[in-house]
């Protein structure tokens, strides 16, 4: 029986593993073949199967002018926005969120779990609903098809995913800290950063992380408020595609693209399983 | 040192959690009561009594919906937690996961701008007491549970102007060898440095070992307020003789017979309480298991019991009988021999307590 386990837990894992790994290995391994390698028969292996080249990769970084499509300034534009938008929403998020979880909020028959679900409800409602609305919003205060006007919309596709683990974490964090911290001479202010704070951390930390991926990821709207000034990541990956699918460049600006999170990703793992998860109680 | 201890005046304390009901249930009802300088109290009483609140209600995490709190006579009910100058430590750690030892036990002092050395002075005085020397320099959220719990604990002592200690159940999660020590250091802090320390429990012992002055609560309600023997040999209801002692007090169901004696089934007994003026004659008799003694041969303000348990304590023998439906526990000295079967019970007459509508009389 046990072995029976053993046996479909590593054939599990294994089967899992091929299956998300797979996809990189093809995506790295064409982003080096050329038109040849790609179309006329079925390769895999460098130098067996085909002859690799950087051609794939060079043209991400040469001017349209040479031929290139240059996604540079879009990489760095996307890290822009999604820091900035990422950052703001952290910290009005966690604000909001201490709040809707120390104190009670009551204004008719509205009280703070309707609050926390409406932030929450931007996040249900689907996207194409708020494109209008936004478009007409920024072309009238004059932030269409440029950075500040996505890192505002960015601001509000992001802060409810930080008001929502917020508020999670801080209700996990017992209310005498805060109790604790007044007694010993805080007022509630310093409560909040010298004491609450600290011990919030590695909530912060997965706030920003959701917030990083879901501010990355974004097409829709860096498609619909941008048009020539300026260009996100994710259009700029998708305007590479034309009436000849060019594979090798499209791989290897998918792998330029995931890198950051995978980034993120280590970095973030590294930190949680530290275990400064555990709560401040017991 | 600077003096800043305080008498604590509560004064027509009331409070209930949901003020906006027509009619809202209180935890703690009307009560006035004064708390001197440098004395140790404890409020002992069951779970949701309102010991809590009544902590709360000092330390200014919680506002009172009606009375004032004076400290030396100076109203503080408007003062904010943080100007209060209280110290209060939780039943469970709280510790800030994220400091070392040393940090824990020096944040009060930081937070109020002491000097560096003081500060040091006073968290290694602090530490030596607690036994936490060795640990100053690690992050506060390795140690154990109970190890946390003396760093709560520290915070609370380290501020040596506080008006008051505060503490709720505060020894739950500490082992019972270290309990010990820890409740007598309270005490000899106390007698050192006259701060007051308030200590919730719902253990009776815990607070007739620690406290001079003993606080009953049931139900919102202070039900009585004395000195451990008082509340040992004369509680002032029925629910203090029942929570009080163990095993709890003798209480039987009788009818008053003259001024000063009640019936208990047949059997009529003496005490030292004057009955004449009750309207009510079907009161209760309380009498401790520790007062009632056997006796050789029947006689005045005896009864008669069929023995139906004994059990060996190792200090003492609790004897269980039963008078009728009556069930009477009696502890007597362990040499002594117990005979078989029915046996004589005096009841001293000075020991005994009678209760009309479960108050003494």
């Amino acid at each position: 029986m046990s072995k029976l386990y053993t046996f479909l837990k590593y054939f599990f894992i294994t089967f899992w593993t091929v299956f998300v790994v797979a996809p990189f290995l093809w995506a790295v391994s064409t982003s080096f073949k050329d038109f040849q390698s790609v179309n006329s028969k079925v390769t895999y292996i460098p130098w067996l199967d085909f002859e690799p080249t950087l051609e794939g990769w060079r043209v991400l970084i040469k001017s349209p002018a040479k031929g290139g499509v240059d996604i540079v300034e879009p990489y760095f534009n996307s890290i822009f926005v999604t820091c900035t938008a990422s950052l703001i929403s952290i910290v009005l998020g966690t604000l909001a969120a201490y709040a809707l979880s120390r104190f009670t909020f009551k204004a008719g028959f509205v009280r703070n779990n309707d609050i926390t679900f409406f932030f929450i409800s931007q996040r249900i409602m689907p996207p194409i609903v708020l494109s209008i609305p936004f478009f007409i919003f920024l072309s009238t205060i004059g932030l269409l098809d440029s950075l500040l006007g996505l890192v505002v919309v960015y601001i509000v596709l992001l802060m409810p995913i930080a008001v929502w683990i917020m508020v999670d974490f801080f209700n996990r964090v017992p209310k005498e800290l805060d109790e604790t911290a007044l007694i010993d001479g805080c007022n509630p202010y310093q409560a909040f950063y010298k004491v609450v704070l600290p011990n919030s951390i590695p909530g912060l930390i997965v706030a920003g992380m959701f917030c990083i991926i879901f501010g990355w990821i974004d097409f829709f709207f860096a498609f619909i408020l941008t048009f020539t000034e300026v260009q996100l990541l994710p259009v700029k990956v998708v305007a590479l595609n034309s009436s000849i699918t060019p594979w090798w460049s499209l791989s290897a600006s998918a792998l330029v693209s995931v890198a950051p999170l995978i980034i993120v990703a280590f970095i973030v793992e590294r930190y949680l399983s530290k275990g400064n998860l555990s709560g401040a109680l017991k | 040192m600077e003096e800043q201890m305080a008498k604590i005046d509560l004064s027509n304390i009331s409070h209930t959690y949901n003020p906006l009901d027509p009619k809202p249930t209180y935890a703690l009802n009307p009560f006035s009561m004064t708390w001197e300088n440098g004395k140790r109290y404890a409020i002992l009483g069951p779970s949701g009594c309102g010991k809590t609140t009544m902590l709360n209600i000092v330390s200014g995490l919680v506002r009172p919906s009606k009375g004032e709190i004076l400290f030396d006579e100076t109203p503080v009910t408007d003062l904010k937690t943080e100007d209060r100058n209280i110290a209060q430590v939780f039943q469970f750690p709280v510790i800030y996961n994220t400091m070392t030892v040393y940090d824990n036990l020096a944040f009060p002092l930081r937070c109020r701008e002491f000097t560096k050395e003081k500060i040091e002075e006073r968290v290694k005085a602090v530490s030596d007491t607690l036994n936490l020397s060795s640990f100053l320099n690690s992050p506060a959220r390795k140690l154990t549970a109970d190890q946390k719990q003396l760093i709560s604990l520290g915070r609370g002592l380290v501020r040596e102007d506080v008006a008051a200690v505060l503490m709720d159940e505060p020894l739950t999660v500490i082992d019972p060898d270290l309990k010990f020590r820890l409740r007598r250091n309270l005490k000899e802090i106390n007698e050192q440095y006259k701060t007051t320390l308030v200590y919730v429990t719902h253990d009776q012992n815990e607070a007739m070992t620690f406290a001079e002055n003993i606080i009953v609560m049931d139900q919102g309600e202070i039900v009585q307020v004395g000195l451990p023997k008082d509340l040992f040999e004369k509680p002032k209801t029925t629910f203090v003789g029942y929570f009080i002692g163990s095993p709890a007090m003798n209480i039987f169901h009788s009818t008053v017979s003259s001024d000063h004696e009640v019936k208990i089934n047949d059997t009529t007994i003496k005490t030292n309480s004057n009955l004449g003026n009750l309207k009510d004659k079907n009161v209760k008799l309380g009498i401790r298991s520790e007062f009632i003694e056997l006796a050789e041969k029947e006689k005045s303000n005896t009864v008669k019991i069929k023995l139906i348990r004994v059990e060996d304590f190792g200090n003492f023998k609790l004897l269980t009988g039963k008078m009728g439906d009556l069930v009477i526990k009696s502890k007597v000295e362990r040499e002594k021999p117990i005979p078989d079967g029915e046996l004589n019970l005096y009841f001293p007459p000075e020991k005994c307590c009678v209760y009309s509508d479960e108050k003494l009389v």
